[in-house]
């Protein structure tokens, strides 16, 4: 059921929309959000695999990078609900005092505050219960409500806040399922009240009410077992047979309904009577507290009847039994204390997850654990237990941690190294400012261009051979030019004009294409200078910054290292300590049992003695037929 | 003679009235009802006590792991080299997903087998962050090879590339696998996100 209202929780906390989804548009729950960043989107792809630790710890490193700026909002309920998970309450509940405000829907609101409620009881936090459900404004529906008002119900009583209790009972309605509960609880309170003429019709309506399932039939004989024993403090044996007589036989109440009846026989002297229950008892596991003590009940019932001897016979059963089972025990306690429990209840399990959801599902074959059913049921004992699994997990975690971050410490050293060695080469390059000079190269072959551009200088762009013909047509022309007014030299000008004429009219022609030419070069050579500029740039910062990052990684390492090394060492302590309680929690289980068998150990000896001095000074009794 | 168990019944009556009330949700009929066993008064205090140490432990731990991890991308995958390619889908009626091959520059960097519940955990929304890695600033080329069932349960393999630019800062690019209803086909295409 807890599983259920994790998924119940999640459910509302994280809704996501396909593409083709339409809107969501119901007043009670959150929008269907579209995700818009990558990275919220990565949480939750671990989120929904599982991995919530890991959707966590990325969802608190991208809210520190600032990667989520769409999902501000959904990411601070998604991670509330994480750390619920994660059996963070407090951060959790934290969390939900900032983030449930009037902007969250209102079902959405009081769902979460009600399942909020319902770990913080399950965990012991009875006032934060009783506070988280008064955060509830309106309804949850039928069905919530009826379990809402139970939930506060169970949180006053704990708080012993029964007049309260019974109060806010008194008048409630609902189904025949939590109307049950309604009465049983409320008959409960009443009798702590020490009101039990006014719980008898109450218990008595639950207690012979027309039930199916397991779970009805068991609360069935929960209420006339509480009521049977209730009326047997009050000294109203009558009253209390009518009771427990009407509990199953093979139930789980069925020992202690048995050992009642032959109590409340006993005490209106119907000692044969109370045999009947007494000696079905007697057969039946005598790990149980009741069977135990029926084994003291039945040669007491005996003795009252007079048979003297059947009630020794059954009183040295009941020592040898006692004092077997005390032996079993102390096998059992010494076993816990050399630390097996843990080891033999976790298995492999222990730190492969963590989480709030997690439950023992099945005991160890160990020889303790026989013992230990009922403070393994414990609720105290299963969130310890949850603890010191988290512990070891979260210590695992950081081990791995640890590793990887001596190989960073490595990295930031090679790097710094590796800096150190092409520093001299660094150093070199950028001492000529060697962009500054392609610039100012660059800013001269532009001046050129347009002073060629300007003064039509269109043989200053021909291509190699052209150029060399015409700086041979022009030495050929001041060479002709000193050779005099014959008729060759005249021929020689004139072919030479021709040569000049045909050459230009190719230069001329090609001028135009050729200066747009050389812009887009120079246009290119501008986006390549550029980039180098950059580049430049980013060696010059890099040359300044490197030193400082090399030392301020070093310095975060370090640091991270530390507090990695002190949170292990907590851990474990932690963890230690859990171990500590868990373990004293299961040897007080077994040592009150070990204690229980010895007083009646003590009270089997001092009946049997008793027996025996007044064997010796009387005569001898007929046996007594069991019933 | 006294009668040995009259203590009993006090503990016995005690132990059950102490608490009774039931939790248990109604639907939840295999379970019998537990009765809150409230536990004895030091031992709850020493659990409450213990509970918060722990809690505050593993805020602790989560507060560290949250400073490695951020330790741990900015020293290996600097935001000014940084590459994250993500993978999402949309409905994927069309298309199960095996598995993703991914090369940039031609050059193998990861080839990703998804589990069912990955499978399932992307059709539920999330995205997932398949790779991320280092490239310099200049053009680069992305192909993707996506392998699964398509259409009738048919083996599918179809390949997705982009030729991208990598500047100064990250660059995330998402390999999105969505449903073409019309043709009742899948589609893959690869979004540059700057």
């Amino acid at each position: 059921m807890l599983r259920r209202a994790s998924a119940l929780l999640a459910g509302l906390l994280i809704s996501v929309a396909p593409a083709r989804a339409a809107p969501a548009t119901d007043a009670d729950k959150l929008a269907a959000t579209r995700v818009q960043d990558l990275h919220y989107g990565d949480v939750l792809f671990h989120y929904f695999t599982g991995d919530d630790f890991e959707a966590l710890t990325r969802l608190e490193a991208y809210q520190h990078w600032q990667r989520m700026p769409t999902h501000v909002s959904d990411a601070a309920l998604l991670a509330g609900g994480m750390y619920l998970t994660l059996g963070l309450h407090n951060e959790a509940g934290a969390r939900f005092e900032q983030l449930l405000t009037v902007t969250v829907p209102a079902g959405v609101r009081n769902r979460a505050w009600f399942h909020l409620a319902r770990i913080w009881y399950t965990r012991g936090y009875f006032d934060r219960t009783t506070q988280a459900l008064g955060r509830i404004d309106g309804s949850l529906g039928a069905e919530l409500d009826a379990e809402r008002t139970h939930l506060l119900v169970n949180a006053l009583m704990q708080q012993q806040r029964f007049a309260e209790a019974a109060a806010l009972l008194a008048n409630w309605q609902g189904s025949p399922v939590w109307l049950a509960y309604a009465r049983f609880n409320l008959g409960v309170a009443l009798v702590r009240q020490d009101q039990l003429a006014q719980a008898d019709p109450i218990l008595t309506a639950v207690g012979t009410m027309n039930a199916a399932g397991t779970e009805m039939l068991a609360l069935k004989d929960k209420a006339n077992l509480a009521l049977g024993y209730a009326w047997l403090q009050a000294g109203k044996p009558e009253p209390a047979r009518s009771a427990l007589n009407r509990v199953r036989l093979t139930g789980p109440y069925a020992t202690r309904a048995l050992l009642g009846v032959g109590w409340a026989d006993s005490s209106l002297g119907e000692y044969r009577a109370a045999l009947t229950p007494w000696l079905e008892l007697h057969d039946r596991n005598l790990l149980d507290a009741a069977v135990q003590e029926s084994y003291l009940a039945v040669p007491y019932a005996f003795a009252q009847l007079g048979a003297g001897a059947q009630a020794a016979e059954y009183y040295e059963s009941a020592i040898r039994a006692f004092d077997e089972e005390s032996g079993r025990l102390g096998t059992a306690i010494e076993r816990i204390g050399e630390g097996h429990m843990l080891a033999d209840l976790l298995g492999e399990g222990t730190g492969t997850s963590p989480g709030w959801f997690w439950q023992l599902k099945a005991l160890p074959d160990s020889p303790q654990s026989r013992y230990l059913y009922a403070v393994l049921a414990d609720n105290t004992f299963q969130e310890s237990l949850k603890n010191f699994r988290d512990l070891h997990y979260f210590d695992n975690t950081l081990q791995t941690w640890s590793g990887n971050i001596d190989a960073f410490g490595a990295m930031v050293e090679t790097r710094e190294r590796a800096h150190a060695e092409r520093l001299p080469r660094a150093d070199a390059l950028l001492a000529d400012d060697r962009p500054a000079a392609m610039v100012g190269a660059r800013t001269a072959v532009d001046t050129r261009l347009d002073n060629i551009e300007a003064g039509k200088d269109v043989a200053a762009l021909g291509d190699a051979t052209q150029r060399a013909q015409w700086a041979r047509i022009r030495a050929l022309e001041e060479a002709l030019a000193q050779a005099g007014e014959t008729a060759d030299a005249r021929a020689a000008r004139d072919k030479l004009r021709l040569i000049r004429g045909t050459l230009s009219w190719q230069l001329d022609d090609a001028f135009r294409a050729r200066v747009y030419e050389q812009r887009s070069a120079i246009r290119d050579l501008d986006g390549a200078l550029n980039e180098a500029q950059n580049r430049w740039v980013r060696v010059q910062s890099a040359r300044r910054s490197v030193p400082q990052n090399t030392a301020e990684y070093a310095t975060r390492i370090a640091a991270l290292n530390e507090r990695l090394m002190a949170l292990r060492g907590q851990l474990q302590q932690a963890a230690l300590r859990e171990e500590q309680f868990l373990t004293q929690l299961a040897q007080q289980e077994l040592q009150a049992q070990q204690q229980r068998l010895a007083a009646y150990q003590v009270q089997a000896r001092f009946a049997l003695a008793d027996i025996y001095d007044r064997a010796s000074n009387a005569p001898a009794v007929t046996p007594v037929a069991a019933p | 003679m006294k009668s040995p168990g009259k203590h009993c019944i006090t503990a016995w009556a005690l132990s059950l009235l102490l608490g009774g009330a039931c939790v248990q949700a109604a639907d939840n009929a295999a379970a019998p009802a537990t009765p809150v066993v409230a536990a004895a008064a030091p031992a709850a205090a020493d659990a409450s006590a213990l509970d918060q140490q722990v809690q505050d432990l593993k805020k602790q731990v989560v507060d560290l792991n949250r400073d490695l991890f951020v330790l741990e991308e900015e020293l290996l995958f600097p935001a000014n080299t940084q590459v994250a390619i993500f993978v999402s889908m949309d409905v994927g009626d069309f298309f199960a997903l095996d598995s993703v091959q991914l090369k940039v520059d031609d050059r193998e960097v990861s080839n990703y087998l998804y589990t069912p519940r990955e499978v399932a955990a992307l059709a539920r929304g999330g995205v997932q962050r398949l790779y991320v890695g280092n490239l310099r600033t200049g053009e680069h080329e992305l192909v993707a090879f996506f392998t699964g069932k398509g259409p009738n349960d048919r083996d599918y393999r179809r390949a997705a590339s982009i030729r991208f630019e990598k500047g100064i800062g990250a660059k995330y690019l998402e390999l999105k696998i969505t449903d073409r209803a019309q043709r009742a086909q899948p589609e893959f295409e690869i979004k540059d996100w700057e």
